[in-house]
């Protein structure tokens, strides 16, 4: 199969995640030690009980994401 | 069905020095047998997709810059291949099980130049099922497998077959991921998931643990047994690279129970959870993989035999007995 297809797109697509991930290592951190506290603690894990430190993670992101096309965009 | 996983015939030229180099000539193996009926076993699991698997192989093996993703194989490759050295004895005729692109067979033909002054084992390429083995009976010297064992759906059956195929004597050496490999990533998604979406499906595939090889083995017909672990940690940069490497060296998921995917705010939190939690200082993070050597002997009368009960000439009580050397100087 060549050519261009919905798995190479996605291949494509996933392979400038840890460039942009590495823009958010705080709110990644944040997540990661509230999920975490939860294996140690007696707490057990529930659905969107990090559900605020996510919203900030995923926002952050987001805005790596829209940073990074801006800047393609003024490259052209 | 076939999966069509690669099995390589070594043959090791032991007087004349072997041909420039090895011959290659595939063919299918027509099984007769449908996956599920296999023999006379009540409860083979199904648990692999081995059609989806033998396209990933050949995926992975289309892929133009392959080699880079070949590190654990030439590892436990070289590793199987020092095993085989550990044993005092040449070997004629050896199957490669799962061969793949010769990960163990090119650490053979480097240890010893002297043997094989052409540094080359002759080799035939054979394209069959690892569970329907094609070969007739008390066949081979060696038996070796490096890492694809692991996808074999009825385990005891293809060890009770690479006992077959096995001369009397013969030996197997195989190294198959098992007992925690990627512990980290099943332990990220999970978590994850069940943050996210409040469940979770499994992502990494279920291993034998070493405890039980030494049953398999010991059912398949196996003397003389030798179990061991190696635990091998791999570094990357992130969850996203585990997983791009995986799938590069063939292995990604393909059990019937797997989801098909994965949402991306999953894998956004599956990447923090990995960081936080395994993370090093240096900011990368560690994958576990935990491979399994096993060394099994078909059985043969000039093996060893445990001594009969009631044989013993000596008692263990007398060990207290036993007179210690006097110091006629005491300096």
């Amino acid at each position: 199969m060549s050519g261009s297809n919905v798995w190479s797109r996605s291949r494509e697509k996933i392979r400038l995640f840890p460039e942009l991930f590495a823009q958010c290592t705080g709110e990644a951190a944040v997540y990661g030690k509230c999920v975490a506290a939860t294996t140690t603690g007696r707490q057990e894990l529930k659905k969107d009980l990090c559900a605020k430190e996510f919203e900030a993670l995923k926002t952050c992101f987001i805005s790596a994401v829209s940073d990074t096309k801006v800047q393609h965009v003024l490259k052209c | 069905m076939s999966s069509g996983l690669c099995l390589r015939v070594l043959r090791g030229s032991g007087s004349a020095p072997a041909a420039s180099s090895g011959s290659w000539s595939r063919f299918l193996s027509r099984s007769g047998a449908r996956r599920g009926l296999s023999g006379s076993n009540s409860g083979t699991m199904n648990v692999f997709n081995r059609e989806m698997k033998k396209r990933q192989k050949n995926w992975a093996g289309s892929l133009q810059d392959g080699q880079q993703y070949d590190y654990l194989r030439d590892e436990v490759g070289s590793r199987v291949a020092d095993r085989v050295y550990d044993i005092a004895r040449t070997f004629p005729l050896a199957l490669d099980l799962g061969g793949g692109k010769g990960h163990i067979a090119e650490h053979l033909s480097q240890v010893q130049p002297v043997l094989y002054p052409s540094s080359e084992i002759p080799t035939r390429c054979v394209l069959a099922d690892e569970e329907f083995l094609p070969f007739k009976e008390n066949t081979f010297d060696l038996v070796v497998s490096s890492l694809s064992l692991h996808w074999i759906n009825d385990l005891p059956g293809a060890l009770k077959q690479i006992h077959q195929v096995l001369k009397p004597d013969g030996v197997f050496i195989g190294a198959m991921v098992g007992g925690e490999t990627l512990y980290e990533l099943r332990c990220s998604l999970q978590l994850a998931e069940t943050e996210r979406e409040g469940g979770f499906s499994p992502h990494v595939s279920p291993y034998t643990a070493v405890t039980d090889l030494g049953n398999l083995l010991g059912r398949a017909g196996f003397t003389m047994l030798t179990v061991d672990i190696d635990e091998v940690q791999v570094h990357y940069p992130g969850i996203i690279e585990v997983m791009t490497d995986l799938q590069g060296m063939g292995e990604s998921n393909c059990a019937w129970n797997r989801r098909s995917l994965l949402h991306r705010d999953t894998i956004l939190a599956a990447a923090a959870i990995y960081k936080e939690m395994y993370g090093s200082e240096d900011g990368s993070v560690p994958a576990t993989f935990e491979i399994l050597y096993m060394i099994g002997w078909k059985p043969h009368e000039s093996q060893a035999k445990p001594a009969k009960r009631g044989s013993a000439t000596a008692s263990f009580g007398d060990l207290s007995k036993i007179s210690q050397p006097t110091n006629s100087n005491k300096s």
